[in-house]
């Protein structure tokens, strides 16, 4: 069985419904992509997994475990870690404070995590204690990522990571998430740069008003015609 | 279009910052006239000084206050009216454990817990003084800091929680019937009457060191527990685990949640270190000023908000600045206009940052 399985997923935000029978799958180690044009439901997704949105029906399971219905709190300890788009650090807490509030739910802070963060991210440890709100966005991009890697997830999921970055940062910020992939950790990514994702991902999904529609490895997505005319610009 | 640009421009200039620069002329002018005063002799340095000293004592109880009201603010996101009614709770109850504690034996125990609601034996008589019952007064304070956040919590499951995800408004328009409540409830035992029951404060004469004849050891309580409580709160703040997570949901409670930071733990805390400052100050305004009212708190309470708003909604140590704004404005006014209405000054000058700076005076300065 797959790491993450959504089935059949319905969600929305009170009584208004988003995903209509969404499903989604990542195993472990894997790299996958969804796109999709502006309001397809694509962040709607993630935040349905880690349970911020009104569960409608369908399931999510998690490492063989039921997770639909789970709060945050409770997702954020079966390993899954989440980078919303926005607003993904503490502006007013220092580097460092961030990162301790990524392990918040340790007794400690794990030391060997904390510096293969900084190995992985060194602008991290040079600026530890700098407050995250007056740094660059990459830069916080960054610090979110490792604020979300305290906890060594098996599934780490990215919402946007590339949105508002300066153009010769978005192929570096690809190459941190391969790294991460690479390491081991499955990295589940919603990204509007979509090419660029479905270049690099195992496989994606193609969502459209808040449904699946196409899904396949990245390549082929790539090669599709009909994908290419309608989601990729031609 | 330059038209309208012209007129816009005129239109802003005639509203607010009309009011703003006269006001702004208004302080120059004081504050040439107080150097003025000072060197032809007609305010002398030691009346200037003193009026200083108490600006400091009235600033670190609206302070003790203004940091609960700050966080209250930024975590729960809500601008709390039953906050001033939460200092009243700590000064009766604390007050009240004082008296059934100290003044065994003088006085009726009927008197003492309700704290001389019948008029019964005066402060003097009961001794009502740290030097002659060190122990009940210290135990009164412990006891206005636990008692008021016993209530704010039972206020808070009772009512707050319940209307958590509804937003500021109904919050704050709830707070205001708490603190109705609250206040009613506290006069349906201790009557409205105003009443002294502090002794008067013993002194300690000639201090070494220090540049004056005799200090008042109710107001040096005031002093040193104020600050002591606000170094621990900042060290909380800082360097626990507790306090980072509070900064941190205070910056950004969904980024809290799903970063596993338990919020209700974290709004627990935030009501333990807001309302116990605040029962905490409300003993010590009683300590110091030696009578005791049931508006006691509602009255301050406009000056809290004005020190908070001054300091930059949300920011403790904003807060604390603000407050000591605040405290040294409505005491230095007292160079021109009456006790009575020195009040008039902390809010001519609210009203200014308002218009000019209304994010808070010290909105551009790192606080977190």
């Amino acid at each position: 069985m797959a790491l993450l399985e959504v089935s059949s997923l319905d969600a929305g935000y009170g009584d208004l419904q988003i995903l209509e029978d969404v499903d989604l799958a990542v195993d472990a180690g894997e790299y996958v992509t969804i796109v999709g044009p502006n309001g397809a439901g694509k962040s709607t997704v993630m935040k349905s997994i880690f349970g911020l949105t009104t569960y409608m029906g369908g399931s999510v399971d998690f490492d063989d475990q039921e997770i639909s219905g789970y709060r945050p709190e409770d997702i954020i300890t079966t390993g899954i870690g989440y980078v919303p788009q926005n607003d993904n650090v503490f502006p007013s807490l220092s580097v460092m404070e961030n990162l301790e509030m990524g392990a918040y739910i340790l007794d400690e802070v794990p030391e060997d995590r904390l510096e293969r963060i900084f190995d992985r991210f060194p602008i991290l440890e040079e600026r530890k204690s700098q407050k995250a709100g007056t740094m660059s966005g990459g830069q916080q991009q960054m610090l979110a990522m490792g604020r979300a890697l305290m906890l060594d997830p098996d599934l780490l999921m990215l919402d946007e990571p590339s949105a508002g970055l300066a153009p010769d940062l978005v192929d570096d910020m690809f190459d941190r998430i391969d790294e991460i992939n690479d390491d081991g950790t499955a990295v589940l990514l919603v990204e509007q740069n979509a090419k660029e994702a479905l270049r690099r991902c195992d496989r994606g999904y193609v969502l459209v008003q808040g449904q699946n529609r196409y899904v396949d490895s990245g390549d082929a997505l790539l090669a599709d015609e009909q994908v290419r005319q309608d989601f990729l610009g031609g | 279009m330059s038209t309208v640009d012209v007129r816009g421009r005129v239109s802003d200039v005639t509203g607010q910052e009309l009011v703003g620069a006269f006001l702004l002329l208004g302080i120059v002018v004081l504050v040439f006239d107080l150097i003025r005063q000072v060197v032809v002799g007609e305010l002398s340095a030691g009346l200037l000084r003193s009026y200083l000293w108490s600006g400091i004592v009235d600033s670190l109880y609206i302070g003790l206050a203004a940091i609960g009201l700050s966080m209250t603010y930024s975590i729960l996101r809500f601008a709390n009216f039953s906050h001033g009614d939460l200092i009243t709770t700590g000064a009766f109850s604390g007050w009240t454990v004082a008296y059934v504690i100290g003044g065994a034996g003088v006085a009726e125990f009927s008197s003492r817990i309700l704290l001389r609601a019948d008029g019964g034996a005066p402060p003097g008589a009961l001794e009502m003084d740290v030097l002659a019952n060190p122990l009940a007064i210290v135990l009164g304070l412990i006891a206005s800091a636990v008692v008021t956040i016993a209530v704010a919590l039972a206020i808070d499951r009772l009512i707050y929680r319940r209307l958590r995800d509804e937003g500021g408004i109904p919050l704050l328009i709830a707070s205001v019937g708490v603190a109705l409540a609250l206040r009613y409830l506290i006069a349906l035992f201790y009557t409205t009457d105003s009443r002294g029951v502090v002794g008067s404060a013993p002194e300690w004469e000639d201090p070494p060191l220090l540049p004056v004849e005799a200090i008042d050891l109710h107001e040096a309580t005031l002093v040193f527990s104020a600050v002591a409580l606000m170094l621990g709160v900042h060290l909380l703040l800082q360097y626990t685990k507790l306090g980072k997570s509070m900064r941190a949901m205070s910056d950004n409670k969904d980024l809290a949640l799903i970063t596993g930071i338990p919020t209700e733990r974290v709004i627990f805390a935030t009501w333990v270190i807001g309302a116990g400052l605040a029962g905490v100050a409300g003993y010590l305004i009683v300590l110091d000023r030696g009578t005791i009212m049931i508006n006691l708190g509602w009255f301050l309470l406009l000056l809290i908000f004005a020190a908070v708003i001054l300091g930059g909604i949300g920011s403790i140590y904003g807060a604390l600045a603000g407050s000591l704004v605040i405290g040294i404005t409505i005491n230095l006014s007292l160079v021109w206009i009456p006790a009575d209405m020195n009040e008039i000054a902390a809010f001519a000058l609210m009203i200014l940052v308002l218009i000019f700076r209304p994010d808070g005076l010290f909105s551009g300065v790192e606080t977190a």
